[in-house]
């Protein structure tokens, strides 16, 4: 018997991308993800993996195709609610000058969190330790963080928010192998609990031979398996 | 008042020497500079006479339609100049500028001309037009100083204002720091000059007035009220244009706009 089709959370529909100088970098592409789906996406650099990412976060407009999020198309979205829904982890995260805390909590002082209490130090502290950060402290200067602590601390801000959607870029490329499989436990721990989980890496993360694998080429998206 | 020494037109040829003095440093140390002093030597003479007379015109006239659109005018040419220097930079800024320089300069003219002074009628062109003419004049470099550094740091903080944004934040949440720079860079020079006024310069128009006879401590209260209000419309000025001039670096969609300063 088959089992019934999981509610779609993010479906893109023939979805073309130029960039402003005329090269198309996506061209056709077309994927849907359900809640608690993790896929890995790989593909060579400038095939169009970041630039997928950014359109789905709506940091770009595609030039042709649709985009929907809960079966609505992107553009009827308040552009802030639904980034904090839609989850992007840039390939190089961006801290601002102050304490690891006030980074941790940057987004908790927007007005799209108007209504959302801040969170408490412990549940701070918790995202750091599951990312392998429990020996920074919170009031640590964030900018004198390693790239590879900055990363996880990144995430974990991202985390947070609580998102539907993951969009990972790269987010093991400057981490050391323990690090790394800490990055990708919480990716998979994130699927576990309901968040469908875009993972771009070009290292195969532990069990890719049963996830769902796509590959981003010159603009064209293929799916590999399982 | 004594009224100061008249020049005539062989005196006033006689400072043309000064020009042949710059001319020959071009000549010597090869600037190639020779051609930009006899342009800049005769715009300078020929803008002044015509303002000059231009001036004498409107004194005559004492019309406020006369005096509000020639102030209109200077601010026009003003936003012109300004929109030119941050060119290049893919956003098109005149009318952010033009706007922002309306605003703000016709309030601290007012203010100044209306309300300190207390010349009646306020639009009275003996004094609207001189104190207008410095509030465009002064707070025009600092307007094209905060753009210039708005549009800088985007362009170098691209990359965090795009997390800010896609962490939620608004367009002005995610530049907030950004335009505070702006706005700040703008100010300096003012703060500055009130630093070194009097220390380490005298101001062109105590100057002006002092030369023309006037008593050197009313000189000096005018030009207080004149360093502050080139301070208040600089602030006033440059807030206005960075914020709008920033709406102009956003979609609709709360993206960063391609272009120039965001490349893909």
């Amino acid at each position: 018997m088959e089992e019934p089709a999981a509610p779609e959370l993010l479906r893109l529909a023939d979805v073309s991308w130029q960039a402003p100088d005329g090269r198309l970098v996506l061209d056709g592409v077309s994927l849907a993800l359900a809640p608690g789906e993790l896929a890995w996406l790989r593909g060579p650099s400038g095939g169009g993996k970041s630039s997928l990412l950014r359109l789905i976060n709506r940091l770009a407009e595609p030039s042709g195709g649709s985009i929907t999020f809960l079966g609505k198309p992107l553009a009827g979205w308040e552009p802030s609610q639904l980034r904090r829904r839609v989850g992007l982890l840039p390939q190089s995260p961006v801290m601002l000058p102050g304490t690891v805390e006030h980074n941790l909590c940057l987004a908790f002082g927007f007005k799209a969190a108007r209504g959302q209490a801040q969170p408490e130090k412990q549940s701070l502290r918790a995202a750091l330790d599951e990312l392998g950060l429990g020996g920074v402290a919170l009031g640590a200067p964030a900018l004198g963080l390693s790239l590879g602590q900055r990363q996880r601390l990144a995430l974990a801000r991202l985390l947070l928010l609580k998102p539907q959607v993951l969009l990972l870029d790269e987010p093991v490329s400057a981490l050391d192998p323990e690090s790394r499989e800490l990055v990708e436990q919480t990716a998979a721990a994130q699927a576990g609990a309901g968040t469908a989980v875009l993972l771009v890496s070009h290292q195969p993360p532990p069990g890719a031979a049963a996830m769902r694998r796509l590959v981003l080429d010159r603009g064209r998206l293929r799916e590999e398996g399982p | 008042m004594s009224g100061a020494v008249p020049i005539g037109y062989g005196q006033l040829a006689l400072a043309l020497g000064f020009v042949v003095l710059a001319g020959g440093a071009s000549l010597w140390l090869k600037l190639g500079l020779g051609r930009d002093l006899l342009v800049g030597t005769l715009r300078t003479v020929a803008q002044l006479a015509l303002m000059g007379y231009v001036l004498v015109y409107i004194f005559a006239l004492n019309r406020p339609w006369l005096v509000l659109g020639v102030f209109a005018g200077m601010i026009f040419f003003a936003a012109r100049i300004v929109a030119g220097r941050v060119k290049g930079k893919g956003v098109p800024v005149f009318w952010p500028v033009f706007l922002s320089m309306m605003l703000s300069y016709m309030v601290v003219s007012f203010l100044v001309v209306g309300v300190v002074v207390q010349a009646d009628p306020w639009w009275g062109p003996r004094y609207f037009l001189p104190l207008g003419g410095m509030v465009v004049g002064n707070s025009m470099n600092a307007m094209a100083l905060s753009l210039e550094r708005l549009f800088g740091e985007v362009k170098n903080r691209r990359d965090q204002v795009e997390q800010l944004l896609s962490l939620g934040a608004e367009p002005g949440e995610a530049t907030a720091g950004i335009l505070a720079d702006a706005v700040r860079a703008g100010m300096i020079p003012s703060i500055n000059s009130m630093m070194g006024v009097g220390l380490v310069f005298i101001p062109g128009m105590m100057t002006g007035q002092i030369l023309a006879g006037a008593d050197p401590l009313l000189a000096i209260k005018y030009q207080i009220v004149v360093m502050l209000m080139l301070v208040g419309s600089t602030a006033l000025g440059s807030v206005v244009a960075v914020s709008l001039a920033r709406r102009r670096l956003f979609t609709p969609g709360q993206q960063l706009r391609p272009g120039p300063l965001v490349s893909p």
